[in-house]
């Protein structure tokens, strides 16, 4: 018998499934967290992602994400690509890639780190500060208990406050707006791209802001006062969604040039890697990069040298 | 024709067979005898008992001799049955063979007209008059001879050609065997137990595979395909294409750390897509050859597999497809059968419940070796099952699907419910659903026996309908207890379906590049049921295993070794005779136009410029198509010359020709279907007069008008379906791209059109062939004499058109 291969699009999600008498493969796309970015589209190997763009009336929307279940292979490249954790694959109900266990494809660092014993007992700056509402602070009292109304509480009380903080680092793309926020500055977040967006003002429309719709980071994209479109650069998440629908041609580029990934050997990645990041751009840090470490064996021989 | 030859008085002796009762029972072969003696040359006339038996073959040699005959009617059964046999007669007698023609009397005659024996006797005296006007222009041939390879092909490495391969190879004949999937072994190889014996299938087969893989004379071809096929038999050239693996074959320890490292799995389709298997793997632990090989559809290329091989540098991922060529002196088709998958019943809900299953299936579930282990599970839950129904004939013994029997189904869901029972004890209820149970076969009986003493439930009774509980997936099934007479259902947690199998996917295209002809059914179409059942109707063919008829273990590789042994009696000579019932051109009349060249369907006429085409003679098949195509007559087809065919026609419309229906039949199909008319005794008006082409693309339009000008009631053309069933590829799209035009030609004169028909016969039906001509008659018939004065107003323009003098 051929295997059972379904296909649902529910309006929240999209699931594609192999049902064999022995194992389970399952395809979710959670179309809230998809923002329509392509990357999902560039990493997959065998192209069974694609886009297309969705026709609405008045405002421009994200593109619809549709995959092919012909030729998906449940490998779970997108899963791990994916910036916003959109894509789930599961094996018999448990999401555990052999893919990431075999080193066929590197994780996708999300280095978050935060001490919440520096967190001042009072401050929730990165919960409201977080534009995809991923990160909750919660404070416990001595006793245990969540505190409710932090006012209310004495001096004595409030040094006893714990402070938790929770972060969905699955779903995190990275944007550093909370890193920003932090008024201790003991939020520390590595972006997923490092990268380049720039967007030629004589060539953006005036009134046209399809860019800052789709733009899932509020704070990235800033209309200003001629109609036409500037960038935060240090928030951009480099994902891509704004390049998709920008009518102009040229208007706007993104370009990206590393991926913090854990190392690996392995060809699909580094095809993975060729199309989502600009060669010539990564040719350019990579070689940045050699200068700086030549530099520093030059000095340290130089000093070894002095010092003999 | 020298002039000695020419001045030859002709001596005609005819042999009247009664074949017991068989022909003397209808036809007044008395009559018959006597008749014979009025025709012309015909200086002696004998009748036998039975002409084919020692005694009747003596006396034609003994006849021969005495009366110094030199030309011989034998008026007797199908010359596709016995033409060889008095070929031999004739020859030992020391005439030339092809002196001598045989008049169908049997299937054409006496079988087909039991019930109207005068009419069936004029039948066979026009048949008898026709044979001997043939005989009377026929010329002595010289058989032809070509050198043999010694070397076969067998296509299909299941246990047929398993077995097959290993005899030839035993006999120290080169064997390639080629096989379309990644291991040989075949179906037998993903079985579990085999009835009755209850054996681990892959233990006995296994073996029998890895020495086809060491023998030294057996080159195995695993995951190839068939091109093509040229030549004849003792001479064929096959080109094989081999499909890129990306592991070089010769570099692969078959160790396996590839796998263990590959991150990607699919549905096996080895275990019917119920487990899955890496990207790059074999189909089964046993393979053979032990080569892996890598699924690109799945394959992300991340070449960890590339790394762990390291040294051995066994994978390569820019494999392309390679092409070999082979010569072969003879080729055994073992290709087997498909598992019908019963998607298109939708009653049975197969593809819709989960835990509706085919016993294929089922196999690889009660596997030990198998995707679970060997745990009968169902696929909604995990669960195993504790009431289990088994349904027979699902798709076979059906006339809306496949009306044959096919053969093992009975004998392996009772080998099924044997091993559950005996697995599982009394935890397991077992229900089987059966219209009858065929177990003939050595120990199969018996074995019926241990599945009732297990207390296996038998209902007799056709399933109408298995509904799903969509709260647990349990199955009711809705059947009739014919045996009781009442309706039954029964709540089952799964359902296994014994589906009919079928012919393999590629039949068709596989008799195209062979150019052999399958059956009603879509299997391929022995020489012989009876006689020549291992042999195809190509020489230097044969047939082994399922691809023929379905059947089970045994009698596959008893017919692996019988194939083999047919073809070795063509493999161990080094010399093949060949008949000489093939074109040749009169260079004199060549105008060297180069028609014919595009024509010839095996490419056997080569042309230069300026010279006269040439003809390859052991190229040349013999269907005469280039002889019609000639526009300057310049071709001659042996033994079924212009003249000879013309000789027929007049003979067989000398008496009352508007009261006849003369039928140009090709051999391979429309004459077979005639003969089956016979043997299956199917009653069918007599007044047919049949004349035996090659093909049909031989009829040419003279033949066709000579008999309208002569007066014939009605002219037939029989030929083998379209548009692929041509024993010579294209004959009868040759003949109908001639007929149409002269079809309309000839209704324009004022002809009726029913009166000159085209018809397609296959060689499986006898019965359409009867219909055909009971309508042919019965709209000659109504046609009265309206046939006469058509002739008379036609007869000025087809003289005419045949350039011949009034």
């Amino acid at each position: 018998m051929p295997y059972k291969s379904s296909k649902q699009d529910l309006p929240n999600a999209l699931t594609l499934e192999w049902a064999l008498q022995v194992k389970n493969y399952k395809l979710t796309l959670d179309k809230q967290r998809c923002v329509g970015c392509q990357i999902c589209c560039l990493a997959c190997p065998k192209e069974a992602v694609s886009v297309e763009k969705q026709k609405t009336d008045e405002k421009v929307s994200k593109l619809k994400v549709d995959i092919d279940l012909a030729k998906c292979n449940f490998c779970g490249i997108c899963d791990v690509t994916c910036p916003y954790g959109a894509i789930k694959v599961t094996v018999n109900g448990v999401h555990n890639l052999a893919l990431i266990a075999k080193e066929s494809y590197p994780k996708i660092n999300r280095i978050i780190t935060l001490d919440a014993k520096e967190c001042p007992k009072d401050c929730s700056e990165c919960e409201a500060a977080c534009p995809l509402k991923l990160i909750k602070v919660s404070k416990i009292g001595f006793d245990g208990k969540p505190i409710k109304n932090i006012n209310e509480l004495s001096p004595t009380e409030k040094r006893r406050i714990k402070v938790n903080v929770d972060i969905q680092k699955d779903y995190c793309p990275t944007c550093k707006i909370c890193e920003d926020r932090c008024p201790p500055k003991t939020l520390k977040v590595t972006k997923i791209f490092e990268g380049n967006i720039t967007i030629d003002p004589d060539k953006c429309l005036s009134g046209c802001h399809y860019c800052v719709d789709v733009c899932p980071i509020s704070g990235v994209m800033v209309v200003n006062v001629d109609g036409k479109v500037d960038i935060v650069k240090s928030y951009c998440t480099y994902c891509g969604a704004c390049k998709i629908v920008c009518p102009v041609e040229e208007a706007l580029t993104v370009r990206r040039v590393k991926v913090a990934h854990e190392h690996v050997r392995s060809g699909a990645w580094n095809r993975a890697l060729e199309r989502l990041t600009s060669k010539a751009d990564e040719v350019k840090v990579l070689k940045a990069v050699a200068s700086l470490k030549k530099r520093d064996i030059v000095i340290k021989r130089l000093r070894d040298e002095v010092n003999r | 024709m020298s002039d000695q030859e020419a001045l030859e008085e002709l001596r005609v002796g005819v042999f009247v067979c009664h074949c017991g009762l068989n022909i003397a029972g209808t036809v007044d072969v008395h009559a018959v005898a006597e008749y014979a003696k009025t025709l012309p040359d015909v200086v002696f006339v004998k009748e036998n008992r039975y002409t084919c038996s020692d005694p009747g073959q003596e006396e034609i040699r003994k006849a021969i001799k005495q009366n110094n005959l030199n030309r011989i009617v034998i008026a007797a059964c199908s010359p596709r049955m016995h033409e060889p046999t008095f070929r031999r007669t004739v020859a030992e007698a020391g005439l030339n063979s092809f002196l001598y023609e045989m008049a169908n009397i049997r299937e054409f005659s006496s079988w087909c007209h039991q019930n109207s024996p005068q009419e069936a006797t004029e039948r066979a005296k026009d048949a008898v008059n026709m044979a001997v006007a043939k005989v009377r222009l026929m010329q002595p041939l010289q058989t032809l001879e070509v050198p043999v390879t010694n070397k076969a092909l067998i296509i299909g490495g299941g246990i047929a050609g398993i077995s097959a391969a290993l005899d030839l190879a035993e006999q120290n004949f080169k064997v390639y065997l080629l096989e379309n999937s990644q291991s040989i072994g075949g179906y037998m190889a993903a079985l579990d137990k085999t009835f009755p014996t209850l054996d681990c299938s892959i233990c006995i087969e296994g073996p029998k595979m890895v020495d086809c893989a060491r023998h030294p004379n057996i080159t195995i071809f695993a995951h190839s395909d068939l091109v093509k096929v040229d030549g004849y038999v003792g001479n064929f050239k096959v080109k094989i294409r081999k499909n890129p693996r990306y592991v070089i074959a010769e570099k692969c320890t078959g160790c396996g750390e590839c796998k263990d490292v590959c991150p990607i799995e699919y549905p096996n389709e080895w275990d019917l897509n119920l487990g899955t298997r890496k990207a790059i793997s074999v189909p089964f632990d046993q393979a053979v050859p032990l080569v892996y090989a890598i699924n690109r559809d799945y394959c992300i290329e991340c070449y960890k597999c590339t790394e762990k091989c390291g040294e051995r540098q066994a994978i390569d991922f820019d494999q392309k497809p390679e092409d070999v060529e082979i010569d072969v002196g003879a080729i055994i088709v073992s290709t087997g059968y498909d598992i019908y998958e019963p998607y298109d019943m939708p009653l049975l809900g197969y593809g819709k419940y989960p835990n509706v299953i085919t016993s294929m299936e089922f196999e690889r579930l009660i596997l030990a070796a198998g995707p679970t282990g060997g745990k009968v599970i169902r696929q909604s839950d995990g669960q195993k099952p504790h009431k289990i129904a088994f349904i027979l004939c699902v798709g076979s013994r059906d006339k809306n699907k496949y009306p044959y029997c096919s053969n093992y189904c009975c004998m392996y869901t009772l080998k099924h419910v044997v091993q559950l029972k005996e697995k599982y004890q009394q935890d397991v209820e077992v229900y089987v659903f059966y219209m009858d149970i065929r177990s003939s076969g050595k120990g199969y009986e018996e074995f019926y026996d241990r599945a009732r003493e297990r207390g296996v439930n038998f209902i007799r009774g056709r399933v109408s309908r298995i509904d799903e509980d969509l709260k647990n997936h349990n199955l009711i099934v809705h059947s009739e207890d014919s045996l009781l007479g009442n309706p039954i259902e029964i709540e089952a947690d799964m359902v296994v379906l014994a589906t009919a199998s079928v012919p393999k996917k590629g039949s068709d295209d596989l008799a195209r590049i062979l150019n052999v002809s399958r059956g009603q059914d879509g299997f391929f179409m022995e020489a012989h049921p009876k006689l020549k059942p291992l042999d195809a109707p190509t020489d230097g063919i044969f047939y082994a295993g399922a691809c023929v008829g379905l059947k089970d273990i045994p009698y596959s590789a008893s017919q692996g070794s019988g194939a083999a042994s047919r073809a070795s009696a063509v493999i161990s000579k080094s010399k093949w005779k060949i008949e000489p019932i093939i074109s040749v051109i009169d260079k004199s009349k060549c105008k060297s136009c180069g028609k014919c060249v595009d024509k010839c369907p095996y490419s056997a006429i080569k042309h230069e410029k300026g010279n006269p085409a040439k003809i390859i003679a052991a190229s040349c098949h013999g269907c005469g198509i280039c002889v019609v195509e000639c526009p300057f007559h310049a071709i001659t087809q042996m033994h079924f010359t212009d003249a000879q065919i013309m000789a027929q026609i007049h003979a067989a419309l000398q008496d009352k020709p508007e009261e006849k229906i003369l039928a140009f039949l090709c051999n391979w199909c429309s004459y077979a279907g005639a003969d089956l008319a016979g043997t299956s005794r199917c009653e069918y008006p007599a007044s047919v007069r049949v004349i035996r082409v090659m093909c049909s693309g031989r009829v040419s339009k003279e033949f066709i008008l000579e008999a309208l000008r002569l007066g014939a009631g009605m002219v037939m053309i029989g030929a083998c379906h379209l548009p692929y069933d041509c024993h010579y590829i294209n004959g009868n799209h040759r003949m109908k791209a001639r007929t149409d035009n002269l079809k309309s030609r000839l209704t324009e004169l004022g002809m009726s059109p029913e009166r000159f028909r085209v018809e397609y016969v296959s060689a499986a039906e006898g019965i359409h062939y009867a219909e055909l001509i009971k309508e042919i008659d019965q709209q000659r018939k109504a046609l009265g004499t309206q046939i006469k004065e058509e002739t008379e107003k036609l007869k000025p323009e087809l003289e005419r058109m045949l350039k011949v003098k009034p």
